[in-house]
């Protein structure tokens, strides 16, 4: 199938993939927290082009985040303990989604709760709001004293809030993991009996940065998330655990920075990805990711990224 | 939709050395790059290096406009090793920049004083606003312009070429080695009395101390306050909310605003409330 032809000669390839019953036009999402509601990035990004937009991290009600300083950049990399700053899932739903609903591209809201009966309410709420295409299920935030990591660093607990949503929505659910674990297959395994439709990961790696003249900690929170490119060999690594184990689409997320790195997640088998850190440092990245994997699938003649999934060969 | 150019590179024109630890930095850009408004930054790094990861956000010193291009000033103060890596950089190098970013400066229709008030590289934004802000207000230009200018010492004082002529300049170091000994709101202090609030208007930019100074002194007046705070970032665009600075105060629950994108420009009695802007430096 050819998806759009607008260069003379040149066949783009189908990047279309399918979450749940969710058919995104290609594979490249952003990663929550990293893409504000969108609209910070519409003056510099045309949000048509996207796969899908997944919006910063919800909660119930809204959250003022933590302390400065938040942030603090480390070798190919930057930790955050933002705490999940938001406006909260109602005003997401007045305020933030009819502006988002105007592009021509999947819409996922990512929830948090501290509790599993938060995470369910939000579904719920969720589940009757137009233009909201899928669910991510965040049980993997470092930076909050409750819930996030909590719920995610175990299976019986992730499959928990797994099953919590799944009882109150028929949307796809993206079930977002912690790297912070000792067996991430495991996790993995647990949240697709519960009924997620998907597994997205990695989450940031749980991290810390000390300012040796003063001696404190260069983050508020002490401890903070690491992203960028510094993460994205563990990340692709779990990714190739977690794909082994389940059966679902995995999305691949962890310091993708350029189409080369998007590839290699997509050979181990992601069937999408998401771009995180990638934004701050260049908010077209994405559209430059997009262009280099079209460029990719058709110097190797293949007409549908499909071909690509998953095509690592490890023979030795 | 109107799609902005994301991020432009331009070409280094002149990167010089005006005080120690201080420099200029000279860009050539295309015409397409927005002109800057007074208070406005820009997110910049080396172009093609990947390493460090983040663009440093630095606010505009001057800007020009010419037929096929344009001309970009920023001055920055080497504070660590993003900005000394700028340093290093020679005529020829490439950079990549994103913006104009921010919330700049609001220069109020006819007030008869304007008042800058500038610590160390803080006068990088308030020479802006002098040059462009106060060229484009026409007859609506305040009658009578102060810049007090505060440096550490007398070779710490960049700037002050560019603005000699321009306004009223009063200058103090804390060695007194130029000017008054003593901190700038000293200066300041001295005279605020005599200052009409309904004619006045203070723009500010500088370290933390010099702000929360400012801030008590103008307690008891009502003259109004612009200040450019700086924080560190990782987007410049209101995305990741890094840059978060406190404001609310007793009795009101936390909020945090953008510095980025609320800012950098604040009403300082908007941020005020809280006293210590909440950062590291006052929790020493």
């Amino acid at each position: 199938m050819i998806a759009k032809c607008d260069k003379i000669g040149v066949d783009f390839p189908d990047l279309a993939v399918t979450i749940g019953n969710l058919v995104l036009k290609n594979p490249v999402m952003t990663a929550s927290g990293t893409f504000g509601y969108g609209e910070e990035y519409a003056p510099f990004v045309d949000l048509n082009r996207l796969g899908a937009v997944v919006v910063k991290g919800l909660s119930l009600e809204p959250r003022s985040g933590n302390p400065p300083p938040r942030i603090m950049e480390t070798p190919s990399g930057m930790l955050n303990a933002v705490g999940l700053q938001n406006i909260g899932v109602r005003a997401f739903i007045g305020e933030k989604l009819p502006f988002l609903r105007q592009f021509d591209t999947a819409l996922i809201a990512n929830i948090f709760g501290e509790t599993i009966d938060e995470y369910r309410r939000m579904a719920e709420i969720l589940d009757g709001a137009k233009g909201v295409h899928a669910i991510e299920v965040n049980i993997s935030c470092p930076n909050v004293k409750k819930g996030g990591i909590a719920f995610g660093a175990r299976s019986e607990s992730a499959a928990e809030v797994t099953r919590g949503v799944r009882g109150e929505t028929g949307l796809p659910l993206i079930v977002k993991l912690t790297p912070n674990v000792t067996d991430i297959a495991e996790i993995a395994l647990a949240v697709e009996a519960a009924g997620a439709d998907a597994v997205s990961l990695i989450n940031t790696l749980t991290g810390m940065s000390v300012d040796i003249e003063k001696r404190r900690p260069h983050l508020a929170n002490v401890t903070g998330g690491l992203s960028g490119p510094a993460i994205r060999p563990v990340a692709l690594r779990m990714v190739w655990q977690a794909v082994r184990a389940v059966k679902i689409p995995v999305v691949g997320i962890g310091g993708i920075m350029t189409a080369s790195d998007a590839l290699e997640f997509f050979i181990t088998g992601a069937t999408a990805i998401q771009v995180g850190t990638a934004n701050f440092v260049n908010p077209a990245s994405m559209l430059n990711i997009l262009d280099g994997i079209e460029e990719y699938l058709n110097r190797h003649n293949m007409a549908n990224i499909a071909e690509l999934i998953g095509s690592l060969n490890t023979d030795t | 939709m109107h799609e902005k150019i994301a991020m432009m590179t331009g070409e280094i024109i002149d990167n010089r050395c005006t005080a120690p630890g201080h420099f200029l930095m000279t860009l050539r850009l295309a015409s397409a790059f927005e002109t800057p408004a007074p208070g406005q930054f820009v997110m910049i790094r080396e172009a093609g290096r990947s390493d460090p990861l983040l663009a440093r956000p630095i606010s505009v010193f001057d800007f020009h406009r010419y037929g096929d291009h344009c001309v970009l000033e920023i001055l920055y103060r080497v504070a660590g090793r993003g900005t000394s890596l700028f340093s290093g950089m020679r005529s020829g190098d490439e950079a990549t920049v994103l913006g104009p970013l921010g919330r700049g400066f609001t220069l109020p229709a006819g007030i008869g004083r304007a008042l800058f008030v500038a610590g160390g590289v803080g006068v990088a934004p308030l020479h802006f606003l002098v040059h462009s802000g106060l060229l484009t207000a026409g007859a609506q230009r305040p009658v009578e312009t102060i810049f007090y200018l505060g440096a550490r010492s007398r070779d710490l004082l960049t700037g002050v070429e560019r603005l000699d002529g321009f306004c009223d300049l009063r200058m103090c170091t804390d060695d007194g080695s130029r000017g008054h000994r003593g901190p700038v709101t000293d200066l300041l202090k001295r005279d605020i009395d005599d200052y009409d609030p309904s004619q006045t208007a203070i723009f500010a930019c500088g370290p933390k101390p010099m702000i929360r100074t400012l801030a008590c002194l103008l307690e008891n007046t009502l003259i109004p306050c612009q200040v450019s705070l700086e924080e560190r970032m990782a987007c410049g665009i209101g995305a990741c909310l890094g840059c978060a600075i406190a404001i609310g105060g007793p009795g009101r629950k936390t909020e945090y605003r953008r510095v980025c994108e609320d800012g950098p420009v604040f009403d300082l009695r908007e941020i005020l409330p809280t006293t210590p802007i909440d950062t590291q430096e006052n929790r020493k």
